[in-house]
């Protein structure tokens, strides 16, 4: 009994022994398992999970003027963050009174945040105020699942709008954000102007700091002492060649107007001026959008956001006719001394008006008082010497009808017909003379923009010189080297000096006793220029000017076009000589015309002047 | 008692201490760690408390080993009955923390009763069945009787929302019936629907292969026709029975926590959470670990009561395989000593007390290395020696302090049985 019972109690504990063992291998595997073979599983399982990889944005590159004046600078805004899956709503009440908000309307943003996604960071508030943020930050502790991020915005400190050569910046799409390792959701790139052209340089590069937190996101600290870094790289500063007085007195003389300035430097192209009407203020869309501004100017018939300037395409009107007498004097078909008589028309089949005083034309007349008739029989002699494609090339070599590549984006290119275009759009054969004569005087199938207009002016001005329209002079990086941009300025080989002398003379005859006499005429101050206007077929003629001053060494060229003005004489003459007038003497003597000018109605238009 | 020292057990005593150091180590490191400024001050000071009940216990082992063995047989019922009025009235005035009323505060110390419950019931239940002699498989009655005495404070701790130990009492019932000679086939039989069930709850088709497997197991041992069929269909009823409690009774949070072990990504941030954290923890320690104070898992929180059912975590993260494995060895040669030293014992009351002693601490260490490694549902028990929590540690001492004293004595022990 006794020793049965001993046999008993050794099986017992062997088959406890082996149970036990048994087990314990099972716990040893298990750990083997987690530890050596899944450890390539775990490790960087673990690495994500207590090491927070944070981008941190570069500052966005500045923007400077021509003197070294911010134009574009940024500023910080704080934005409060949620985690709705590490929130506990019974906070609502201290979070909505430390946010100085309504408890109601707290809810629903979390509620918003909660739809969006459950386990990643969403914006809760943005710019709150920093009274808000620190008060948030004093009590964060007591919040998990709320975070914070220091975002900056774009800051505008001067007046001037510029809104369509700066740009505006907007959330990076998901498509970009998809396409391009350079962004993360939420971050800003630019969407027009200078903002959009400059991105790669503005933008800078994006860091990445490594944060160690715990498993309710509380951050710990730098991982690493923050040996894996990286700093992130200040985007590159832009130094542009605009004049910000000029900028804002060009603004303020197109308010309420419809149409767009470009004011350059004939002898470089460096714009110093460009404005389309109407504008928009860039600061409404800085940061936060303001999305009922955003809805009404992009519903707005008036198009703000389309840039006039370098986008517009209209007819040149009789401000072709400069470009048209230097053309003609180089295929040779008129010389500074042919006459042609105006008997009122240019007849070739039919009339063709012409506005200017019946009587004998030399071409320095013709081009002061805008003769057609001249610059019709001009046309007809090219035209009829089988010279039309040579004519289109000729302009081209100006700038017209094609891209001239200006630092901003949306630029279009206009039309400058030849045959095969004409062939193109009306069928071989199926166009004539009466076509091409038209062009002669800038109408018919013929476009140009006020970028292309004020470069003919310039070109013209520096006496036949192909300059390359730019806004960005330089490029500062951040390692404190600069990039310049190297202006182009090449010469238009078939320009002669003794030709440009007749045809400034003519420009220059414009203002003093032709079409501009009245407004261009300014005391000490030698203006050129010639008037224009575009048929515009919703309603009034558009208003051209193109001229440069001083007549001597020009500084400044301009193209003004002045959208349903009428005649050029009253509008876009006296915008473009007190831009001359306030660029060349820094003041505007003509007080009365500034304020005219300034209130200035395009309806209210009358008179002739071609 | 002369020559004590060499009658004395040191083995079982190194593998205490060891224990013990490391346990104290991965508390400091959980608590005390480079970033546990984030933690509240009462989870700080939880290291100097380890240390003081350490002291306390250290006391507590060198006292019972001047006891006289007879005492503990004599002594049982009382103890027993004194523990369960413990346990009625800490279901009354007791303090409620993390959802278990088990905890009775006295002069400002907060104590856990059902730890010493656990000493209480082996001790009664051995005496029980001592004085019964043996049990066979025809004659159950006295063995109901023991089940009962282990019943009892099993449905008082269910009572106090304490899940854990009310496990390891239950545990108690096959390991002390079996060591009585109950025989093995019944011994299975009874344990088998822990093993199907936990089979089921992974999928009902591991439940019928276990189902099975037990009854084969159950035939071969037994060799009884009426007690196969019973444990076959007994076993299909569990597999049915654990199907519909999943996805007819059960809410679906509450499967969700029930199922986390097997599929923590079911819900990933809810009752998968512990689950994904503690095996990212212990998988990422690899074979030499984080270093000590290093652990990221540890160090950062991911894991809930990592100094209590989640210390094996920290163990795995900052000690690697080796580590964990030591510990595991550790405790299989602690295991093993024991059951070989109630082998060896004459006397069958301290056999009992042995064995069940043995089995509680298994239990505990199964239960909570296995959930810490996604083998088991995580029920929340501590790893003996090693977690925090002062009345388990103390008792746990004192548990292996009996052990010690009744090997200590097995000679004086041989004169009245």
């Amino acid at each position: 009994m006794r020793r049965l019972q001993k046999q008993h109690i050794k099986s017992s504990i062997r088959v406890l022994q082996v149970s036990m063992i048994g087990l314990f291998f099972v716990l040893i595997g298990r750990l083997y398992q987690l530890q050596i073979l899944d450890y390539q599983k775990y490790n960087p399982l673990s690495k994500k999970n207590s090491i927070r990889r944070e981008y941190v944005s570069p500052a966005r590159g500045l923007i400077y003027d021509r003197n070294g004046n911010l134009l574009v600078d940024n500023e910080p805004i704080y934005t409060i963050t949620i985690t709705p899956a590490k929130y506990d709503t019974n906070n609502n009440a201290l979070l909505a009174r430390l946010l100085n908000v309504k408890t109601s309307d707290l809810r629903n943003k979390i509620t918003e945040a909660e739809n969006y996604s459950w386990h990643r960071k969403s914006r809760l508030y943005t710019e709150v105020d920093f009274g808000i943020f620190s008060r948030i930050q004093e009590n964060i502790w007591r919040l998990p699942g709320i975070g914070h991020l220091i975002e900056s915005k774009r800051h505008y400190p001067t007046p001037a709008k510029a809104a369509h050569l700066l740009g505006y910046l907007r959330e990076v799409s998901q498509k970009t954000y998809l396409d391009s390792d350079h962004y993360q959701l939420g971050d800003k790139v630019g969407k027009s102007g200078l903002e959009q052209i400059y991105e790669n340089y503005l933008r800078g590069k994006q860091g990445t700091s490594y944060k160690l937190v715990n498993a309710f996101g509380q951050e710990l600290g730098p991982y690493d002492n923050g040996n894996l870094d990286k700093a992130p790289l200040q985007g590159s500063d832009l130094y542009t060649t605009l004049d910000t007085d000029l900028q804002i007195f060009a603004e303020k003389l197109m308010k309420n107007k419809r149409g767009s300035i470009v004011a350059l430097n004939p002898q470089n192209g460096a714009i110093l001026a460009m404005v389309s009407s109407p504008e928009y203020k860039l600061s409404k869309l800085a940061g936060r959008l303001d999305h009922k501004y955003w809805a009404k100017i992009n519903a707005d018939t008036t198009s703000p956001l389309f840039n006039r300037a370098i986008a517009a395409q209209e007819p040149p009107g009789s401000t072709i006719k400069p470009l048209m007498a230097l053309i003609g004097l180089h295929l040779g078909v008129i010389t500074p001394k042919t006459v042609i008589n105006n008997p009122g028309y240019f007849y070739l089949g039919r009339r063709y008006g012409d506005h200017a005083e019946p009587g004998k034309y030399d071409l320095v007349k013709a081009i002061a008082h805008s003769s057609n008739t001249y610059f019709f029989t001009v046309m007809y002699k090219i035209a009829r010497n089988g010279l039309f494609n040579k004519w289109h090339d000729l302009a081209s070599d100006f700038g017209l009808g094609h891209l001239d590549y200006v630092d901003l984006p949306g630029e279009r290119k206009g039309i400058l017909p030849d045959s095969s275009y004409f062939n193109n759009r009306f069928g071989v054969r199926k166009w004539s003379i009466g076509d091409i004569i038209n062009l002669g005087i800038g109408q018919g199938v013929m476009s140009v923009t006020p970028l292309q207009m004020a470069l003919v002016s310039a070109e013209i001005a520096n006496n036949g010189y192909k300059v390359q329209p730019h806004i960005v002079r330089a490029i500062k990086k951040s390692d404190g080297t600069f990039l310049s941009t190297d202006p182009v300025k090449k010469k238009i080989s078939w320009v002669t000096q003794k030709d440009i002398d007749v045809v400034k003379k003519g420009m220059r005859e414009v203002a003093v006793e032709g079409t501009a006499r009245w407004y261009a005429n300014v005391k000490n101050i030698k203006i050129a220029g010639k008037t224009g206007t575009a048929q515009n077929p919703r309603g009034k003629d558009d208003a051209w000017f193109i001229s440069f001053a001083p007549y001597k060494n020009p500084k400044i060229a301009l193209a003004v076009l002045v959208e349903n003005a009428g005649y050029g004489s009253q509008s876009a003459v006296p915008i473009s000589t007190l831009m001359i007038e306030k660029y060349l003497t820094g003041k505007v003597q003509r007080k009365w015309l500034l304020k005219k000018m300034i209130n200035f109605n395009p309806a209210d238009t009358t008179g002739t002047d071609e | 008692m002369n020559n004590w020292y060499k009658n004395f057990d040191w083995i079982l005593v190194l593998c205490w201490i060891a224990l013990t150091l490391i346990g104290l180590a991965a508390i400091y490191s959980a608590t005390q760690g480079p970033v546990s400024q984030f933690l509240p001050s009462y989870i700080q000071e939880n290291f100097f408390k380890q240390l003081l009940w350490v002291a306390i216990s250290i006391v507590i082992l060198i006292i019972v080993q001047f006891t006289a063995p007879r005492t503990f047989q004599q002594g049982s019922y009382l103890f027993y009955a004194f523990c369960i009025l413990l346990m009625i009235s800490t279901l009354l005035f007791g303090v409620e923390i993390n959802g278990a009323r088990s905890w009775i505060s006295i002069a400002g110390v907060r104590f856990q009763v059902s730890e010493i419950m656990k000493i209480g019931t082996i001790l009664a239940v051995s005496n029980y069945l001592t004085s019964r002699r043996n049990i066979s498989a025809e004659k159950l009655s006295s063995a109901l009787v023991a089940v009962g005495i282990i019943l009892l404070p099993t449905g008082l701790t269910l009572l106090q929302n304490d899940t854990g130990t009310a496990l390891v009492l239950l545990s108690l019932i096959p390991v002390m019936l079996f060591w009585s000679g109950l025989p093995r086939g019944i011994s299975l039989f009874i344990i088998s629907p822990a093993i199907i069930g936990y089979f089921a709850v992974i999928q009902w088709y591991w439940g019928i292969l276990a189902v099975l497997i037990v009854s084969i197991a159950v035939f071969l041992i037994q060799k009884r026709t009426w007690l196969t069929l019973t444990s076959l269909i007994f076993g299909i009823i569990i597999v049915a029975g654990v199907h519909i409690a999943l996805y007819q009774v059960l809410e679906p949070h509450q499967r969700a926590r029930i199922e986390a072990f097997t599929n923590p990504s079911f819900d990933p941030h809810g009752a998968g959470w512990n689950v994904i954290q503690a095996k990212t923890a212990i998988g990422s320690g690899g074979l030499t670990g984080k270093g000590f104070m290093k652990g990221t898992q540890t160090q950062l929180r991911f894991l809930p009561e990592q100094w209590t059912d989640f210390i094996y975590c920290v163990i795995g993260e900052e000690f690697g395989f080796i580590g964990a494995s030591i510990v595991i060895i550790i405790f299989l040669i602690m295991l093993m000593r024991l059951l070989n030293v109630a082998g060896s014992h004459n006397h069958p009351f301290a056999q009992l007390v042995i064995v069940g002693i043995a089995s509680i601490f298994f239990v505990h260490i199964l239960i909570n290395i296995g959930s810490a490694m996604g083998l088991l549902p995580v029920i929340g028990i501590p790893l003996p020696f090693i977690s925090y929590g002062g009345s388990a540690f103390m008792s746990n001492t004192f548990m292996l302090a009996i052990a010690l004293n009744m090997e200590l004595y097995h000679r004086d022990f041989s004169i009245f049985v």
